[in-house]
């Protein structure tokens, strides 16, 4: 056991590091280092450009298209991505519905859609929370109703991120609701541009419009798009969500903002010594640095066990609390770094009309702060996380 | 030992719990932050005609001769509200400013404040300088003529006059400067917390006044402290509404078959923010009955680093219960703990007023 890279590790690490050297759109690396809000276009140019050079499916089977690297690959490419400040993947197609269609989809909607998720020629985004089932999503009531050839949806979801940029939706739909609440939930792939779908936004504490109400009023969906049997979601539902809890802890990105933070530290007074001097903040960012230390090798134990074939299970749980709690973390620490400049407020981008004394990065910390209250509630509240690790890890 | 309020503050607390209850729901609070002045003049011309705003002066400068625990009980049901109009802004910064100074002409300007019709800012922080009063680069020459930046000035898109603190020769002094003076350019925005706040630059700007040029940093401090002891009870106020609308939240939201209130995890959250707010108002009380100068000011600085982490704690454990609906624009409790987060860096963060309660 040892931590170090090989030599073939370094030589792939000068590789990722050349790629976004040359390829990493400057226009984008600009917007991203002043935290400017990037267009949709510029969102799928950044994905393109990774699916142009083949590494979109670093986490994907070969025969899907998948690079096929080994655990260690796939995080060296992950950190050195998040050191310099590239733009996250959108994970709802990649790392969400793909692996549930290369694993109970039909051939037919494999090669429908797997091939356009790993070029991003499609945008997808989530159809599961409803206004009355959240942390219970079980209990959801959208309806489809089969009428020959198709299912006919009527419902609403909700906290759908990013579908007002979507072409695709994945949705939970109760195809019957005579027994047990798990049972009876399809999993169905919807058009965006099916007649009767309609996107609202909703807007959230840092007055950022992310995440959106998806209504579906009378929407007439091919028989062939649901994935699996009709009846099993559930199963496919929990899948997915494993998958998606195990890539949002997001370590790498810490490391580049606490690195952030530790240098704007010596140009802030905390009274009249550099904030980077007092006692009470390096303690807070040591405490920081380890308990990313002890995610990252979670998060790598965890990657090394999916090289191995094994799905992420319930573990990802730890990754998704310990994940959230330290984004928090950090976010709360940039705006005591900021102090009084945090205060200044023009929308969740930062002023495009006044120029104000305060830096962007000061007054971009507390629109941070606020949108990141969101990730201890999304992806299964951290609440309902631990009722899963109880359950299913340690099996009281 | 004396800890309640007497009948007067009981009744001054009624009026103004009535007047938050009845008068400012949480859509008529949004209707002010998202207009233009980010207040509403009506309300601000009620506060006159009720005499909050000549709380905290003396008889002879037009006041009602209240106190600090006049000022903290307004406060604390302001923080219920969570109301936006400028009471900290004009009548605790810049009244308190004003009232212990020498400026020559206070007596008209404070008239025209206490009636409501003319509003002052302070102007002393300045961008990347932190916390501490004195580190300040703005400079008022001795006839008067200032020049430097100043931010963060509450209230400043709506003030008629500037309260400006900068440095003259060795020392420190404020300067009295009108809205439209020339050299003085005000940059307004709202703040994250739906209030109103500005940027002042100040070039070769010629005062109206300059005044309290041997005691201004002593002025200053006192009149912040009086000012945390406001935002502090403010957040008390505050932080009760968060426990309180959780509950019923809770009680209302029901997954998995029952109210989400019957989930033991979820009732042990509740009690430790329902505990943090009764801790925390101890403290606040401790503070208001201490009489002793040096200690009041001490314990101003432990109740500011206890309000900047309980205040957050309770705001984000509100936010967090109420799920995805408390991340959301259109629930009330998001815009809590927005100005739970403001009040806990205003004047200083928790790590500071620590230092400063250890130091003192």
């Amino acid at each position: 056991m040892d931590l170090n890279f090989s030599k073939e590790d370094l030589a792939f690490r000068d590789e990722v590091k050349e790629f976004l050297d040359k390829e990493y759109p400057k226009h984008i690396k600009q917007k991203m280092e002043n935290g400017d809000e990037l267009s949709r276009e510029e969102i799928v140019e950044w994905h393109k450009c990774v699916a142009k050079k083949g590494w979109m499916g670093h986490s994907w089977p070969v025969e899907h298209g998948g690079t096929g690297w080994d655990a260690t690959k796939v995080y060296i490419y992950l950190r050195e991505l998040a050191l310099a400040g590239c733009p996250t993947f959108v994970p709802f197609g990649l790392q969400m519905v793909a692996p549930v269609i290369w694993t109970f989809g039909s051939d037919e909607q494999k090669k429908k859609f797997l091939p356009r998720i790993l070029n991003f020629d499609d945008w997808w985004c989530q159809g599961y929370s409803e206004p009355g089932s959240g942390s219970d999503l079980a209990s959801l009531k959208c309806k489809a109703v089969r009428e020959g050839d198709e299912y006919v949806i009527n419902g609403q979801k909700t906290w759908t991120t990013l579908g007002q940029h979507a072409d695709w939706i994945f949705v939970l739909v109760r195809t019957d609701d005579s027994g047990k609440k798990q049972e009876g939930i399809t999993f169905i792939l919807v058009d965006m541009k099916t007649p009767g779908v309609e996107v609202k936004p909703i807007i959230t504490i840092d007055g950022d419009h992310e995440v959106n109400e998806v209504w579906f009023d009378n929407v007439r969906v091919p028989a062939e798009n649901i994935v699996g049997e009709e009846g099993q979601g559930w199963t496919y539902a929990k899948f997915l969500l494993f998958h998606e809890r195990s890539s949002i802890a997001g370590a790498p990105q810490m490391r580049r903002a606490i690195n952030k933070l530790k240098n704007k530290a010596k140009n802030v007074y905390h009274g009249s010594e550099p904030l980077s001097e007092d006692k009470n903040f390096l303690s807070k960012v040591a405490q920081f640095e380890l308990d990313l230390d002890a995610l990252e090798m979670t998060e790598l134990r965890g990657l090394a066990a999916m090289r191995e074939g094994k799905s992420p299970g319930a573990e990802s749980s730890l990754l998704k609390i310990k994940g959230t709690e330290l984004q928090q973390r950090i976010s709360t620490l940039a705006v005591e770094v900021s102090g009084h400049d945090a205060m200044p407020y023009g929308g969740p981008y930062g002023f495009s009309d006044v120029e104000v004394a305060a830096t962007k990065d000061a007054q971009l910390s507390a629109p941070k702060y606020l949108n990141f209250r969101k990730v201890t509630i999304y992806g299964g509240t951290n609440e309902i996380q631990k009722n899963i690790i109880a359950k299913a890890v340690l099996g009281i | 030992m004396n800890l309640s309020y007497t009948d007067e503050q009981n009744l001054l607390r009624d009026s103004v719990s009535k007047f938050c209850s009845s008068d400012y729901d949480f859509e008529t609070r949004m209707k002010s932050v998202d207009s233009e002045s980010g207040y509403n003049p009506e309300h601000w011309k009620l506060f006159a005609e009720l005499g909050w705003l000549a709380i905290p002066f003396s008889e002879e400068l037009g006041g009602l001769d209240g106190n600090n625990v006049d000022l903290s009980l307004i406060f604390e049901e302001f923080g219920k509200s969570i109301i936006v109009e400028p009471y900290l802004a004009n009548v605790v910064l810049s009244g308190g400013i004003l009232k212990r100074g020498d400026l020559e002409s206070k007596t008209q300007i404070l008239e025209e404040l206490i009636s409501g019709t003319k509003q002052i800012s302070l102007a002393n922080y300045e961008p990347n300088k932190g916390y501490n009063l004195d580190n300040v680069d703005c400079e008022i020459s001795s006839d008067g003529v200032v020049n430097g930046t100043k931010n963060t000035v509450l209230n400043a898109p709506n003030a008629d006059f500037f309260i400006v603190f900068g440095r003259q020769g060795s020392g420190y002094a404020f300067a009295l400067i009108p809205k439209d003076a020339s050299g003085l350019e005000v940059v307004g925005y709202k703040t994250y917390d739906g209030f109103v706040s500005g940027d002042l630059k100040l070039n070769n700007c010629k005062a109206e006044a300059v005044f309290s040029s041997k005691n201004a940093l002593e002025i200053l401090d006192e009149t912040i402290q009086d000012a945390i002891v406001c935002i502090c009870s403010e957040a008390i106020g505050a932080m009760e509404k968060c426990y309180k609308l959780t509950i019923e939240y809770t009680q209302q939201r029901e997954q998995f078959g029952q109210s989400l209130s019957k989930f033991q995890a979820l009732q042990h959250r509740m009690v430790d923010m329902f505990m943090e707010t009764e801790f925390t108002k101890s403290f606040l009380l401790k503070v208001l009955a201490t009489e002793d100068v040096s200690e009041k000011t001490k314990l101003i600085y432990g109740l500011k680093n206890q309000v900047a982490k309980a205040g957050k704690k309770v705001g984000e454990e509100a936010v967090q219960l109420h799920g995805g609906m408390g991340v959301t624009q259109e629930m009330s409790v998001g815009h809590y703990l927005k100005r739970l987060m403001v009040i806990s860096h205003l004047f200083g963060s928790s790590d500071y007023f620590l230092d400063k309660y250890i130091d003192s």
